[in-house]
């Protein structure tokens, strides 16, 4: 709220003009080259600079990038180990793939993932389907993004309430539609280098600075171990200032506080504490808000504050404070009037949180506001292969495998960028760290701002040079959203106009054609998801997981079996498309389903023996790839022998 | 993946052969990581081994057996080379991290073959 300054304004201005300019420069290039391969694929010619960036910033989305600074302000150092695997993740993701992939890509003329599978088994339904899979799978993912990049730009310009998310839907619609549908992937790639450099020269730069003011990592580790325990309550829906920060101090340290509902017409507001009771890890601070006659709270932050401030038993234990820019000010005196939202709760619920030591950021598991932990083992086995394995299925980095010019551009660029992560990633754990102890008692749920409050904050005294800086940092997250969707965006058209038109229905359609279907499919699909976006969909972080998780269950093993194995055949490769997609939808979405039968699911998915669904997805996949083409097999032999031997010298 | 081909006189790719190699490399090295940095952060890092609050089904935390003794206590932290980084976090993922620096870079200057990708490839671009 309010943290616009006229520097991060220029700066926003000047890269979204920046993206049209190399849009421009991007279209020229178009009408000297083969169209479709120029548009969808910069007719194979990344150099190893350009492949490095487009593929560490379509790696990370915009929901991941700002959703990473975020889980580390809340949890902290055990964030290291949820990222832990990014230390493998560009040898992964580039070396398993790269050289081979890019020959077989070269050996059928593919230009998209699906023409890989296609020609690769001469399967026109494993082409379709991959298609359709990933229509699929983008659209949902370019809705999220789209509702991101909308915020952001509500955000930034500081736009009223009752437009600015519309109007800053169609600002960020406008942009990203205009310079992918006009410049193609050579436009796509050098905004990622842009992107990438000014990310990682940022980074760079704001880990001195942060660590300066907060007295220097040894300093934070301390007073981090000082903190007292502490809960910060963050009720949704956010509408009102009505969260508190509550630190216990007492001799009785309490285990939390719950917020309940009385479950009775005009109830006054109560607050309870029995220090014998041991129930649910207890004893527990209870808060029974106040209903009016319709058995609706009524309560505010205030009037909580004030009562658990004046109890007897309970006031002396803890300390009670306004959340962080959780005050209302008086517009007139400038005065706070503190937090004065109603808390809302339903009839019968209850909003339990738990005290968690400052030094618990030092640790893992990490503990959510509820208590339940952060990153237990299961999660932990199933991040390693989310970032490292799951990240080689994505077909929106997998296509860009298929764009490099030669073999030592791959290998430049794998080192660049596992450079490039290093100094990126684990910095960012200082940086946020530090940030606990800069501006502590940030609400969850407006700990995604954490990354633009502590640029701003931080370096708000110093001079121009540093807030432009801090603004570049504003506009991280925009450009990490932009730079996801660009990819998405080409990817569905090349979808509809290759797959889909010329492969299947026309294959000699005209150059013309093809031209204009593929700008004009950019540019519909980015409308249409504009659209769809006015009525966002919640969950946006568990939409870009599901459809990245996805991906990788449907494309990961068709592609890498694929190229590897020969084996494979046609029949292995469809079933372990389709059997990877439908485990992954359905364990997601049966997560969803079954609350309604009264079977609750935390987080909306059914995270089976504590493994995420992706786990699940890639080891179906992978187990029917193989059983499907033992079963089916031989490979039919002439692609074998085209695919994996010396061509003899050309007869034709 | 032996399967002896039936024309000897056929050739297998070069760029099949060293991808593979290569491909091995890369996922042996990813299960080395995987294996230390999740073992290592998970016995030494975590403050507590308990049981999924509330799961019913088995989940792969509570298959691993009582590991109450592993249990952090945080005054035991250490920060090695007073880099400010918690020691668990230090081993089991800075270390880690660093080496996997330098064996990307091993692989990239000494075992990636640089095979040249035009060669024998029907380019469609006319």
């Amino acid at each position: 709220m309010g943290h616009t300054s006229t520097a991060t304004i220029i700066t926003f201005v000047a890269y979204i003009l920046g993206v049209f300019v190399l849009a421009g420069f991007s279209h020229k290039l178009l009408s000297k080259k083969s169209f479709m391969g120029e548009y969808f694929l910069g007719s194979r010619g990344l150099g190893s600079w350009a492949l490095a960036f487009t593929f560490a910033a379509t790696s990370y989305s915009g929901g991941s990038f700002t959703g990473y600074p975020s889980l580390i302000y809340s949890y902290g150092w055990i964030l290291a180990f949820w990222i832990a695997s990014y230390m493998v993740v560009p040898i992964c993701t580039m070396g398993v793939m790269g050289k081979r992939l890019n020959q077989v890509a070269r050996k059928s003329g593919a230009i998209t993932i699906p023409d890989v599978l296609r020609d690769r088994f001469e399967s026109t339904a494993l082409g379709l389907f991959s298609t359709c899979t990933i229509i699929f799978f983008t659209t949902c993912n370019l809705v999220a993004q789209f509702k991101a990049g909308a915020l952001i730009v509500e955000e930034t310009f500081n736009l009223p309430a009752s437009w600015g998310y519309v109007g800053g839907l169609f600002i960020f619609g406008f942009t990203v539609v205009f310079y992918t549908s006009y410049g193609g992937f050579r436009a796509v790639v050098w905004t990622d280098v842009m992107q990438g450099v000014m990310m990682g020269i940022g980074v760079v730069i704001l880990v001195p600075v942060v660590l300066y003011q907060a007295g220097g990592m040894e300093n934070v580790d301390k007073m981090i171990h000082e903190q007292p325990p502490t809960l910060v309550t963050s009720i949704p829906p956010k509408k009102a200032f009505n969260d508190l920060y509550v630190e216990a101090i007492g001799e009785v340290q309490p285990a939390g506080m719950r917020y309940r509902h009385p479950n009775r017409a005009d109830a006054p507001l109560e607050v309870k504490w029995n220090p014998n009771d041991a129930a649910d890890g207890g004893p527990f601070i209870d808060v029974f808000l106040a209903t009016n006659a319709q058995n609706e709270t009524t309560s505010t932050a205030n009037d909580v504050k004030a009562a658990i401030e004046s109890h007897p038993a309970v006031g002396p234990l803890v300390n009670v404070g306004y959340a962080f820019e959780n005050e209302e000010i008086d517009p007139h005196t400038g005065e706070s009037k503190g937090a004065t939202g109603v808390i809302s709760l339903a009839a019968a619920k209850t909003l339990k949180y738990v005290f968690i030591r400052g030094d618990e950021a030092l640790f893992g598991p990490g503990r959510k506001p509820d208590g339940s932990p952060f990153h237990p083992l299961g999660m932990a086995i199933s991040f390693f292969f989310m970032w490292a394995i799951s990240g080689m299925g994505q077909p929106g980095t997998m296509v860009r495998l298929m764009a490099f010019k030669e073999s030592r551009t791959l290998k430049r660029a794998i080192l660049t960028v596992t450079v490039y992560f290093g100094l990126i990633y684990l910095p960012l754990v200082f940086i946020f760290v530090a940030a606990r102890t800069l501006l502590p008692h940030i609400p969850q749920e407006d700990s995604d701002k954490a990354m633009v409050l502590v640029a701003t904050r931080v370096v708000s005294e110093m001079g121009l040079g540093y807030q432009i800086l801090a603004a570049i940092f504003v506009a991280a997250p925009f450009a990490a959203v932009m730079s996801t969707v660009d990819s998405f965006l080409l990817m569905i058209s090349s979808s509809f106009v290759r797959d889909i038109y010329q492969r299947t229905f026309n294959p000699n359609v005209t150059e013309r054609v093809v031209k204009w279907a593929s700008y004009t499919t950019t540019a519909v699909v980015g409308t249409i998801v504009t659209v769809i976006a006015m009525k966002p969909p919640d969950f946006l972080q568990f939409i870009i997981v599901f459809t990245g998780g996805g991906f990788a269950c449907t494309f990961l093993f068709p592609t890498l079996l694929g190229i590897y194995w020969k084996g494979m055949t046609r029949q292995g490769a469809l079933a372990s498309m389709i059997g990877g997609f439908f485990i992954i939808v359905g364990l997601f979405s049966l997560g969803y389903v079954l609350p309604y039968f009264g079977i609750d699911m935390a987080g909306g998915r059914i995270n089976l023996f504590g493994f995420h669904p992706v786990f699940w997805g890639l080891f179906g996949s992978c187990l029917l790839a193989i059983v499907v083409s033992k079963l089916t097999g031989p490979a039919p032999e002439h692609l074998v022998r085209r695919y994996f031997y010396k061509q003899p010298p050309k007869a034709d | 993946m032996a399967e002896s081909s039936s024309q000897p006189a056929l050739e297998v790719d070069p760029i099949y052969r060293n991808s593979l190699r290569e491909a091995k490399f890369i996922l042996g090295l990813w299960a080395c990581c995987f294996v230390w940095t999740v073992g290592y952060c998970y016995f030494y890092g975590y403050l507590s081994h308990e049981p999924l609050a509330g799961s019913t089904g088995p989940a792969v935390t509570n298959l691993l057996g009582p590991l109450k003794s592993f249990d952090r206590d945080p005054k035991s932290l250490t920060y090695p080379l007073d880099l400010g980084v918690p020691d668990w976090a230090f081993y089991g993922i800075v270390l880690p991290w660093v080496i996997c620096t330098v064996l990307s870079f091993w692989y990239g200057l000494f075992f990636f073959a640089e095979d040249d990708l035009s060669d024998g490839a029907d380019e469609e671009e006319e």
